[in-house]
């Protein structure tokens, strides 16, 4: 569906955007994650022939889409939709129907279909204008699905929503997207929403693409520090490869040996990478099979979504996400002592550069 | 104070009594201001969006062209038309001076800049991020221009509002190009001037008060179209 490689964007900013390889097969769902001015919305740009790169080649649905007389075609074989909706001043209707009218077509059946898809047919006739931004965001999702496009770019297209509507929004549009068949590519910094959709997650920073391959490999096996760091993992602690037995890496870190189950060699610096969700807490040391056990002291208990985050000073820092129960039940305040675990298994390692 | 209260006087009773003479005057303001009016948006507002949308050299040059042209003093603008309609003129042929035509070509010259450059400044105004929605969702470039000229009406009508309100209240070139003749060129304006300078203030007052009457009334369903596409907030 998308083939690009070697893209180049400057700006006068210095900012560039530089991807070597990409591809999204058709119906296909293509997430691209990152921090804010990573270049998301310049890549989706660059996807909607809406910027220009300075080097590098694009082909949409095998057609070069750096062309320009190839443009205003491939526009039309797909739908984008921003982080904004975009409506005009004028009914739902005539805002869905839009893209259908640029065509040249006039086809109420797609339209009221389209509504009906995202739940928004008994607001055919108000003004857009007046719309809520949960219902603006619907009317912009049945506006890009009226032509039934067979690529579908998405740019934060939930940013501005609350949990609840976003995750309304996001069940319906899974649902469609499934439907349709439609290759989609996601650019967004909600993970969790990206998770929801994608098969496929890449991780944008400073204009690269670090990583891309499939999200629970890149939540668990982050490739580099940049993306460990975006993707959730608190704890990344410099260290260094000391002994292997099979794939059993000990790992000097912070003065003490941590154990994880890794491809990295004797010899090798490291950062040691732990997801929060990863490590167990507990009044006494663990005993059913962690290979990493470390007795520690609460430095600081926050609340972190649902949950509490608790970082612990064992020698070296680990950050821990525990349950409101295990806080109370605990008693885990600062100073208080307990015992920190986790599997070998369950830490990362990533060869560091020195 | 007395000749001014018996002149109102006098000029509520020459409009009640329907003076076919004032009506008529009346009438070739409206048209020829109403034509200019109409025959600048044509031209301006394509012209102002080509502007504001497209790249090329010198455009800010252009644009500051086109924001001087705003004020220009409709004598200048009369006096090019006159020299260009006059029969040793390079439109002589036409023999259109000294004609409603002639006139509705000095008035379009004076609305044209207002109508471009403010076409020019709405236009521009559009946010980037809108332009490029439409035009991901299929649109042409000309499409799209048409899109955002459909949302940006508002401000479009307020143009159109703008450039009536010169060309009706406009003397100096109708005066060169139409010449003030009684039955084929005398306009609102014109006449007020020249009932003035006779000393027939009721007649001018009159006209006067008609002229303020044309305008509010063209403003007025100006004003109802524009305000009927406002969204109550």
């Amino acid at each position: 569906m998308i083939k690009l490689s070697g893209l180049r964007l400057s700006f006068g900013t210095g900012f560039s955007l530089a991807v070597d390889s990409l591809k999204i097969r058709e119906g296909e769902v293509y997430a691209v994650i990152g921090p804010n001015g990573a270049g998301k919305t310049t890549l989706l740009n660059a996807m909607a022939m809406l910027n220009a790169p300075s080097a590098g080649s694009l082909t949409i649905m095998g057609r070069d889409a750096l062309a320009p007389a190839n443009r205003l075609l491939l526009r039309r074989a797909m739908s984008v939709v921003f982080s904004q909706p975009y409506l005009t001043n004028d009914t739902v209707f005539n805002n869905v129907a839009l893209p259908l009218k640029l065509r040249g077509r006039a086809d109420a059946a797609a339209v009221a279909q389209a509504l009906e898809l995202f739940r928004i047919s008994h607001l055919r006739d108000r003004n857009a204008k007046t719309l809520s931004q949960g219902e603006s965001h619907r009317a912009a999702l049945a506006r890009a699905f009226v032509t039934r496009p067979r690529l579908l770019l998405l740019d934060e297209p939930f940013g501005s929503l609350d949990e609840r509507v976003k995750d309304a929004i996001t069940r319906d549009l899974r649902r469609v997207v499934k439907e349709s068949g439609a290759a989609v590519v996601l650019v967004t910094q909600d993970q969790a929403g990206a998770l929801t959709l994608c098969d496929t997650l890449a991780v944008l920073v400073n204009g690269r693409i670090l990583q891309q391959g499939e999200p629970q490999e890149i939540f668990s096996r982050p490739a580099c520090k940049e993306v460990a760091d975006f993707v959730g993992v608190e704890t990344i602690l410099p260290g260094k490869v000391i002994s292997k037995a099979e794939n059993l890496c000990a790992v000097e870190a912070g003065g003490h040996t941590l154990m994880a189950v890794s491809a990295c060699e004797a010899g090798d610096s490291v950062f040691f990478c732990l997801r929060p969700e990863d490590i167990s807490v507990s009044p006494g040391p663990e005993a059913g099979g962690r290979r990493n056990n470390f007795k520690c002291k609460v430095a600081s208990v926050a609340p972190w979504g649902l949950e509490y985050k608790v970082e612990l000073d064992c020698g070296f820092t680990l950050q821990a996400a525990v349950t409101k129960q295990l806080v109370d039940g605990l008693g885990l305040k600062p100073g208080a002592q307990v015992y920190a675990s986790f599997k070998a298994v369950a830490a990362h390692l990533i060869k560091r550069n020195l | 104070m007395e000749f001014i209260f018996e002149g109102f006087r006098k000029a509520v009773h020459i409009i009640l009594s329907g003076n076919a003479e004032v009506l008529s005057i009346a009438r070739l303001s409206l048209t020829v201001s109403l034509s200019a009016t109409a025959l600048a948006v044509l031209a301006g507002v394509p012209l102002g969006a080509w502007i504001a949308v497209k790249r090329f050299p010198f455009k800010k040059l252009l644009i500051a062209l086109v924001n001087t042209g705003m004020g220009l003093p409709p004598v200048v603008a009369g006096l090019v038309v006159m020299l260009f309609l006059a029969r040793s003129g390079p439109l002589g042929f036409l023999n259109w001076l000294y004609t409603p035509k002639g006139m509705i070509i000095a008035q379009f010259i004076i609305a044209l800049p207002i109508i471009t450059a403010l076409s020019i400044s709405a236009m521009q105004n559009v946010d980037p991020k809108f332009y490029n929605q439409i035009l991901a969702l299929g649109a042409s470039e000309r499409q799209v221009v048409w899109v955002c000229l459909k949302e940006i009406r508002l401000t479009m009508v307020a143009a159109v509002i703008a450039g009536f309100g010169r060309l009706v209240a406009e003397v100096g070139a109708v005066m060169i190009v139409g010449g003030n003749i009684r039955h084929q060129t005398r306009m609102l304006t014109t006449a007020t001037v020249m009932e003035t300078q006779m000393g027939n203030f009721d007649m001018a007052i009159a006209i006067g008060l008609l002229l303020l009457a044309v305008g509010f009334a063209v403003n007025l369903a100006l004003t109802l179209i524009q305000q009927n596409k406002v969204v109550a907030r």
